[in-house]
């Protein structure tokens, strides 16, 4: 409740061995980017059907991704730019 | 194979491809600037500042390749290296800073952000997407581009290791820390709102 976006990486334990649960905690990024290897992918899969906290882990991390890519404002480029943009080359030359 | 490197173009081969290949990135490009200075008419000086050295150095792009990623190292370049000196933003984007910023503009707003009202009258996307844009704004600016590079143009970590010129460790580990600041920025914004109860 405190923390509903950021208790997937507190809870990972900082021990001396790695558990399923801070490797996929740690694959995350990889995983929503596109980024983690086939085998990655089918060892994250399969810890989230019987993991739930790693499983609400993944859905927080793609509603972020979501959420920048979804609801950021695009600026408009002004109309100028274009032109200035060609005509600051021809003079330059 | 980069026999076409160094070659010397005709003036009318190089506007041609600067038209065809280069131009068409210009509203990314824009988006990245105004995301980076936070003020549109440093922006425009940075994307032009951009497209010159591009176009001086066009006979260096190798044709086929990411004009997209080639550009946006360039103003990447440009931003660090020359524009921040003589920038109206801070050298240093300083998290506190920026975010103090952000506090004074929005004094109104606090305590009352989500009054009924507003509610009502305004789109709740919009809110979110000024919310996501003030979360993201107030991140250190190393983290703010690993974001937008991520997030909002979608390049891969290997892109984005070029554009920024750091390890692929270093991308990743930076991409980590940058999407945990978001969170709790947002977060805050969430217990506002009343959707994290
Ligand atoms: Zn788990």
């Amino acid at each position: 409740m405190e923390s509903k976006f950021t208790e997937a990486y507190q809870k990972a334990p900082d021990e001396g061995y790695e558990t399923d649960c801070s490797k996929v905690s740690e694959m995350l990024d990889l995983v929503i980017d596109g980024e983690a290897t086939s085998e990655e992918e089918k060892f994250f899969n399969t810890h989230l059907e019987e993991c739930v906290s790693c499983f609400e882990s993944h859905q927080k991390q793609k509603l972020l991704k979501g959420i920048i890519s979804g609801h950021l404002k695009r600026v408009i480029v002004p109309e100028s730019l274009a032109l200035s943009i060609r005509a600051k080359i021809q003079e330059t030359l | 194979m980069s026999e076409q490197t160094g070659k010397q173009l005709s003036k009318e081969e190089k506007d041609a491809r600067f038209e065809a290949e280069l131009l068409p990135v210009l509203d990314p490009l824009y988006n990245f600037a105004y995301r980076l200075t936070l003020d549109e008419d440093d922006a425009n000086d940075l994307v032009q500042e951009t497209y010159l050295k591009a176009y001086r150095f066009f006979d260096y792009f190798e044709q086929g390749t990411n004009a997209k990623a080639w550009l946006f190292r360039i103003l990447k370049n440009s931003f660090i290296n020359e524009f921040r000196k003589k920038s109206k933003q801070p050298a240093k984007v300083d998290y506190s800073e920026v975010e103090g910023y952000y506090n004074s503009e929005d004094v109104e707003g606090e305590g009352g952000v989500a009054s009924t009202t507003d509610m009502r009258t305004e789109s709740v996307q919009d809110l979110i997407g000024d919310e996501v844009a003030s979360a993201l704004n107030a991140l250190p600016v190393d983290f703010r581009t690993v974001i937008i590079l991520c997030d909002l143009e979608g390049f891969t970590y290997e892109e984005m290791a070029k554009i920024l010129d750091i390890p692929i460790g270093t991308v990743r580990s930076r991409l980590h820390r940058a999407r945990n600041s978001l969170k709790e920025k947002l977060e805050k914004y969430a217990k506002t709102m009343g959707y994290n109860s």
